[in-house]
């Protein structure tokens, strides 16, 4: 079974939509609400997606690691990695996963530079990614094209073998930390990404080394 | 090496026969709030909020704050054994790692808190989603 899960925070613009456009491509949508204050959740269910509501927010890594726990409770073989807002193309997914098999790897992280054909704001593609990815290198080992991007998928082993701890957004460099802790095989797959808004800004980055370093410290 | 605890350096300062009067009040307000402080350790270890070592680090940490302000001369003592020139830089620099080293615990701290709420939220979620 393939299982989308959907970590979403105040989306109710986007995630009727984007659970729509999810349940074309694969078996099954889950949503992660993590505490939304606006009509997320209704609008997921009414989309057909299965909903998971964190009664507290506690952060995109949590979400991501709740909806592990949630395919792990059903069997699922494939888990995607899909953001609420819209950003990415859902048809992409089928020759994401063609691209998984045949190359026989654990881990597929998607990437905005492989082709070029997303439109990234200038000061992120000149200064904010650079520097994620010399620190996701320093921090993680792993030399990836594109840092911090929402689109993964990961086989049963790599979802069996990954457990977040990073609440916040600290998960995207976890993500790479345990891959290479694990000896997992990834690739990278060109996805596109449309900006319908800025997220995560320098003050995001900032907050997200923080998270990185105090993860050192705790057990 | 400057002799420890010679009669020169080690003059115990008299709470209220001296002269300068601003000084002793210090002493007196000073002394006043650590034994509050001190007395707060051992209310805290026995509501059970705070382990024994570490009742022990906060009395220790203010007895020798009461001990050095009552003999100012010790810190100059112990100042000059570690190559610092003035007893109160001492306790300024010693005070300040102490006060980091306490800031660090508790943002750890604070972190690994964080994780088990989201482990409790999760809990609950997905007990939730299952009925």
């Amino acid at each position: 079974m393939i299982l989308a899960v959907v970590p979403a925070y105040n989306e109710e613009a986007n995630i009727h939509q984007v659970v729509k456009n999810l349940r074309q491509f694969v078996d099954k949508v889950v949503v992660v609400d993590d505490a939304s204050t606006d009509k997320t959740f209704s609008e997921a269910q009414k989309a057909g997606a299965t909903v998971i509501r964190h009664k507290l927010n506690r952060g995109q890594g949590a979400a991501l690691e709740t909806g592990h726990t949630y395919a792990r409770s059903v069997s699922a073989d494939t888990v995607v990695h899909f953001d609420g807002d819209g950003q990415f193309d859902p048809a992409e997914i089928p020759q994401a996963l063609a691209f998984l098999k045949k190359h026989k790897a654990n881990v597929l992280l998607g990437s905005r530079f492989l082709e070029k054909k997303s439109n990234i704001p200038a000061f992120k593609k000149i200064v904010l990614l650079p520097l994620a990815r010399l620190f996701d290198r320093v921090f993680t080992g792993l030399s990836l094209s594109d840092a911090h991007n929402g689109f993964r998928i990961l086989d049963k082993k790599a979802l069996h073998t990954m457990h977040l701890v990073q609440n916040r957004m600290a998960h995207a460099s976890e993500i790479p930390q345990q891959i290479k802790q694990h000896s997992l095989k990834f690739v990278e797959f060109p996805v596109t990404v449309q900006y319908t808004r800025y997220g995560q800004s320098a003050h995001g980055a900032i907050a997200i080394i923080k998270d990185t370093l105090t993860g050192l410290f705790i057990r | 090496m400057v002799p420890l605890l010679s009669s020169k350096t080690h003059s115990p300062v008299y709470l209220f026969a001296n002269t300068t009067g601003m000084l002793a009040l210090f002493q007196l307000v000073f002394i006043l709030f650590s034994l509050f402080v001190i007395s707060q350790a051992f209310r805290r270890r026995k509501h059970g909020l705070l382990s024994t070592p570490g009742m022990l680090f906060w009395v220790v940490l203010w007895l020798s704050a009461i001990g050095s302000v009552l003999y100012p001369d010790i810190t100059q003592v112990i100042a000059s054994y570690f190559g610092i020139g003035r007893g109160t830089d001492f306790v300024v620099y010693s005070a300040f790692a102490i006060m980091f080293f306490v800031l660090f615990r508790l943002h750890i701290k604070i972190e690994s808190l964080q994780r088990d709420i989201t482990k409790i939220v999760r809990k609950d979620a997905l007990e939730e989603v299952q009925k």
